[in-house]
């Protein structure tokens, strides 16, 4: 199976909506605490015996904590980056031009960014300084601020179908639910007792929102079965009751939330923590997961990662 | 240094899930009161700027066909004047105009398209600015509004005009040809061919609308209508038309300007319209003077997306929220605005209870009194300014004028008036109504309900 190693710790990757073979893995070095970040691209061989090509790599000055494919322009990236700016990465045009765009908004860490999905024009970005920031590719500055967690915003996520829909994961031990076109928040959710990390809306049913939580638990159904702090959590495109997460555990598990023994498969390729995991839209079942080991795996579900 | 300390600290946290010692969690954590539960009169920004908002919106005077003061202008004279308007009022490039359309009923099709289309010239605009029209009965001109209103969120364009047009002194009511003798074979198709009276004869009989009920209420509506011409309230929204009035029997011509509707009786008593023999029916309660007044009339509305009002520094007078059209009983067709107005309030994501102002068209006083009891409205928010009893009901141009009407009357409110709902019932069986907010020149929201509950949505909990 493919495996690419990264200069620095990985802390997240997302498959590229446009181009099966391609994704994007966000890292940061010395585990994002402190030193430099770089965003690579990479494209996956035909073959998967090949190596994991590399198309660009990004320097920054800080670590980057998220990235996000832009669902309009095949060739845009979004990173997330520590020294609190959003930046903009143009795959069509030389690295001296590149970033393309900075947003310098955040007055802490960013540590999420996500492209709707539906509308196509806007991003959003959530931060330690407990706030979550709307953005358009053609506005120099953010569209709105949304401030109501009390504690570091470690995910927001659009709604797969409407809009102006999206939710935030916070450190405030709350999900919130929130619709861009009202003042504020739509619905709290206090599902945990510990810090919320990550979260994500359901494909097939609206009314299904996973979140991955300090706590270790979803708490939907109750999936237990990391043995520390979740760290992302991803439904599937293409199989309503299948989710994906990753954990300080340094695993990363795949669930069905609609049987009895929820836990279908648990891999154990990461040898320091699994910090992010996506699956593609492109290909069923094809899996990506990076994490402080500095290395990025890509495997279809139910073989083995490390497999040559 | 500092930084990374701070990151570590924060990182370190997520492996420490057995900690009771949350330093953020204790001190500054509470969960905030959401503003509005779903249906809540909540205030909904326009963050993306791509929601379509009225900026312009004016009348004709209404004048009695045949006898009132525009009883010698010809149709496309009559709508040249509110095109115009819109477009010098807000000084816009009318080539920048993506379509206009207008609502008419009447007149054969073809001639009425060629006869806007020749309007539109007179007004000003370019060869490159299409016009089309569209009959949905009395509807047609909010139908038209409604279409521009969904082109422009379609993409299409970025500036329409919808507008409406009747010359009932050109085109009075009447049915061309044959009919098909299929229709004996089908009670609803029959029933499209009732005379509108006999429709409002068989509303005020089923739903037991009492003439003097009737008569009521065509009294108030000249008593408001007259009330606001004299407070001049309606200067806002009338375009003053030059034209021109032939003396029947000399056949002298002289130039007039109209600018106030002639078909307002401001001393309408209740024993004065008792005294009517009603029109339709032997024993029956429809009468003339209960009756909306056969009009000539144009009107039309300025549409754009908000970006675009926005760029040009235009003020806002409404937004367009929703459209619905619903069918009904052909022979109750007059129950139209109770069937659609719930349908384009529940559009909205809102409730009756939410709407601060309606336009309902009097189309016969029996219709309008049953849907004002249906849906349990207070009468101080209907036709504030009078309906179509008292101002008249030139079929096309309705639509149009009643956009006109509210949204001068709501910016008039500011304070306390956020939405307004139009509406009419239409021959042959349906109702329309759309949903409209105020715009930005009105004062800030005041009236939104609190709402109990914290944490959820009305939606979650009723599950």
């Amino acid at each position: 199976m493919p495996v690419f190693k990264t200069p620095f710790n990985g802390y997240s990757v997302k498959f590229s909506p446009f181009y099966e073979n391609r994704l994007a893995v966000a890292t940061a070095q010395n585990f994002g605490i402190l030193g430099n970040g770089r965003l690579h691209v990479l494209d996956l061989s035909a073959d998967p015996s090949l190596p994991i090509g590399e198309l660009a790599a990004y320097d920054t000055a800080d670590g980057i904590y998220d990235v996000s494919w832009s669902e309009s322009h095949d060739s845009i990236v979004i990173a997330a980056v520590a020294d609190g700016s959003v930046k903009l990465y143009d795959l069509a045009l030389p690295p001296t031009s590149n970033p393309i765009r900075s947003f310098q908004e955040h007055t802490r860490e960013v540590h999420s960014a996500d492209y709707n999905p539906v509308r196509r024009d806007s991003f959003l970005s959530s931060s330690w300084d407990d706030t979550v920031k709307l953005w358009t590719l053609d506005r120099p500055t953010s569209v709105r601020t949304f401030k109501e967690h009390a504690y570091c915003v470690y995910s927001a996520v659009w709604n797969p179908r409407h809009a102006d829909v999206f939710a935030s994961a916070s450190g405030d031990c709350t999900l919130r639910v929130w619709d861009v076109r009202e003042p504020g928040s739509t619905m709290i959710l206090p599902g945990h007792e510990f810090e919320i990390l990550a979260c994500d809306w359901n494909k097939y049913d609206e009314c299904v929102i996973a979140t991955a939580s300090v706590d270790k638990r979803f708490p939907l159904v109750c999936l237990n079965g990391h043995g520390y702090a979740v760290r992302k959590v991803k439904f599937s495109p293409h199989v309503r009751n299948l989710m994906v997460s990753c954990s300080y555990d340094m695993t990363v598990c795949v669930w069905d939330f609609m049987v009895e023994d929820a836990l279908v498969s648990r891999y154990d390729h990461h040898t320091e923590f699994a910090v992010g995991v996506d699956m593609s839209v492109l290909v069923e079942g094809l899996m990506a997961s990076t994490g402080w080991d500095e290395l990025v795996y890509v495997w279809q579900h139910g073989t083995d990662p490390r497999a040559p | 240094m500092e930084k990374a300390i701070n990151r570590q600290k924060i990182l370190l946290h997520h492996l420490n899930p057995s900690s009771s010692t949350h330093p953020n969690e204790s001190s500054s954590l509470h969960a905030s009161a959401c503003v509005a539960g779903d249906s809540a009169a909540y205030q909904r920004t326009s963050t993306f700027g791509d929601d379509v908002v009225i900026v312009a919106a004016y009348r004709t005077a209404h004048c009695k066909a045949k006898r009132g003061g525009f009883k010698d202008t010809l149709p496309d004279d009559l709508l040249a004047p509110v095109l115009k308007a819109v477009i010098e009022k807000t000084n816009v490039n009318p080539s920048e105009v993506g379509d206009i359309v207008v609502g008419s009923v009447l007149a054969p099709g073809a001639q009425r398209a060629s006869e806007c289309r020749m309007a539109a010239f007179y007004a000003g605009f370019p060869e490159t600015v299409p016009v089309r029209t569209v009959n949905r009965q009395c509807s047609s001109g909010l139908q038209a509004v409604a279409d521009v209103a969904a082109a422009i969120r379609a993409g299409f364009y970025d500036i329409g005009i919808g507008a409406g047009l009747e010359s009932m002194t050109t085109n009075p009511m009447g049915w061309d040809g044959s009919v098909n003798p299929k229709v004996k074979m089908f009670e609803q198709a029959q029933n499209c061919l009732l005379p509108m009276g006999i429709t409002s004869e068989n509303v005020a009989q089923r739903f037991g609308v009492s003439r003097k009920e009737q008569d009521q209420a065509a009294v108030e509506s000249h008593r408001r209508a007259a009330a606001a011409t004299a407070a001049g309230k309606f200067k806002d929204e009338i375009v003053p038309v030059t034209t021109k009035i032939v003396d029947p029997k000399t056949g002298e011509e002289k130039s007039v300007t109209i600018s106030v509707d002639d078909g307002i009786r401001p001393g309408t008593t209740v024993s004065d319209l008792g005294r009517l023999k009603p029109v339709f029916k032997k024993d029956g309660s429809t009468t003339a003077g209960n009756s909306s007044q056969v009009t000539d009339g144009a009107s039309a509305v300025l549409l754009m997306k908000r970006s675009v009002a926005l760029q040009k520094g235009l003020p806002i007078l409404g937004v367009f929220r929703t459209f619905a059209a619903v069918g009904v009983d052909p022979a109750i067709m007059g129950v139209g605005p109770a069937a659609a107005i719930p349908v384009a309030v529940k559009a909205a994501g809102l409730e009756l209870d939410d709407i601060d102002l309606f336009e309902i068209n009097e189309a016969f006083a029996s219709q309008f009194v049953y849907c004002r009891n249906k849906l349990g409205l207070d009468p101080e928010k209907i036709n504030v300014n009078g309906g179509a009893m008292a101002i008249g009901h030139p079929l096309g141009s309705t639509g149009a004028r009643c956009v006109a009407t509210l949204l001068h009357e709501m910016k008039k409110r500011g304070r306390d008036c956020r939405f307004g709902v139009i509406s009419m019932c239409i021959g042959t069986g349906m109702g329309a109504a759309a949903v409209f907010e105020s715009g930005d020149c009105a004062d800030e929201l005041c009236n939104a309900r609190k709402v109990d509950d914290l944490l959820l949505s009305k939606d979650a909990r009723l599950k």
